[in-house]
């Protein structure tokens, strides 16, 4: 039996649990494990249940750690049904206070033009939440736009970012 | 299926290879071992999941020879400045150990993290591809 442990912030709490508990009741039911959660401290612990697939209840922390990292249930809801993808957090709490803010802007531009672009170009989701930027993809989506945001952090420009993945895209077009 | 021993799958994955090590449950002593180049004829398959599912195939069939029952599972991913997230190898190879009858006890990430590492390479203007 599997069970793992996950922390999320408060304020996510009532986006895993969603209206009486609905989104919670169907995660554990997809994926076979008990979910609970303790409000206060926002520790979550799923176990997996007895002949239920070890795999499932891994892939539901996951899935908990991306709610928790500010993914909408309905995008997180992915990591289960495709076994293919990967979610990955890139950390900025390297950076300081001042820093983070023009870094977030940076990765999510006006009118988050730049976030949609490394999305459509990659085809990854992106959630640029508190310290972090959660991506939920293939592993070589998630390896071409987490390059494109350590770019960014860096402070290439953004042009620079876009013509990179751009020509990234097409290598791959071809070795395919 | 009566009750058995249990031993340790230590997995690494990382986006380039996937090694299992299967130990007993001191961690010393090493029952049999596994890596992508063992199965895969290509570098680049060395890491993918249909090579981790054959890795664990293979070791699941070493292991009802010693009468194992069942494993407790160890991931570990890059670890450094490279990406802390285990490769699609790992989630392969333990759906493969629960397929071959294998009972999967505790599932950990054992990533290390470093409190303060070394800096990621790429320069101040990123990486320019």
């Amino acid at each position: 039996m599997v069970t793992q442990y996950v922390r999320i912030p408060q304020e996510r709490i009532g986006v895993l649990i969603g209206h009486n508990g609905s989104v919670k009741e169907e995660l554990e039911r997809r994926s076979a494990s008990k979910i609970s959660v303790d409000s206060e401290e926002g520790e979550v612990c799923i176990e997996g249940t007895e002949g239920g697939d070890p795999v499932k209840t891994l892939r539901v922390a996951d899935m908990i750690t991306a709610i928790g990292r500010g993914f909408s249930p309905e995008k997180a809801v992915a990591l289960i049904d495709d076994a293919s993808l990967l979610f990955e957090i890139v950390p900025l709490d390297h950076l300081t206070p001042k820093t983070l803010k023009r870094v977030k802007g940076r990765i999510i531009g006006q009118k988050g033009k730049t976030r949609r672009t490394i999305e459509n170009l990659t085809g990854v989701k992106m959630s640029v939440y508190g310290k972090t930027v959660g991506l939920i993809g293939s592993s070589r989506q998630i390896r071409a736009a987490d390059d494109a945001i350590e770019m960014l952090i860096k402070g290439a420009p953004h042009n620079t970012v876009y013509s990179a993945l751009e020509r990234q895209r097409r290598v791959e077009v071809e070795k395919w | 299926m009566t009750e058995g021993k249990w031993a340790i799958a230590h997995i690494s994955s990382s986006f380039n290879n996937v090694i299992i090590t299967i130990t007993d449950m001191t961690g010393a002593e090493t029952i049999a071992r596994a890596s992508g180049g063992m199965i895969a004829k290509a570098d680049r398959d060395e890491s993918s999941p249909y090579t981790a599912m054959q890795m664990a195939f293979q070791l699941a069939d070493k292991m009802k020879e010693r009468e194992i029952w069942g494993i407790h599972v160890k991931i570990k991913a890059a670890s450094g400045r490279k990406t802390r997230t285990p490769a699609p190898g790992a989630q392969a190879a333990i759906k493969a150990f629960a397929r071959a009858g294998l009972r999967i006890g505790k599932v950990e990430d054992v990533t290390p993290v470093p409190h303060d590492g070394t800096k990621r390479p790429g320069g101040r203007r990123g990486r320019r591809v």
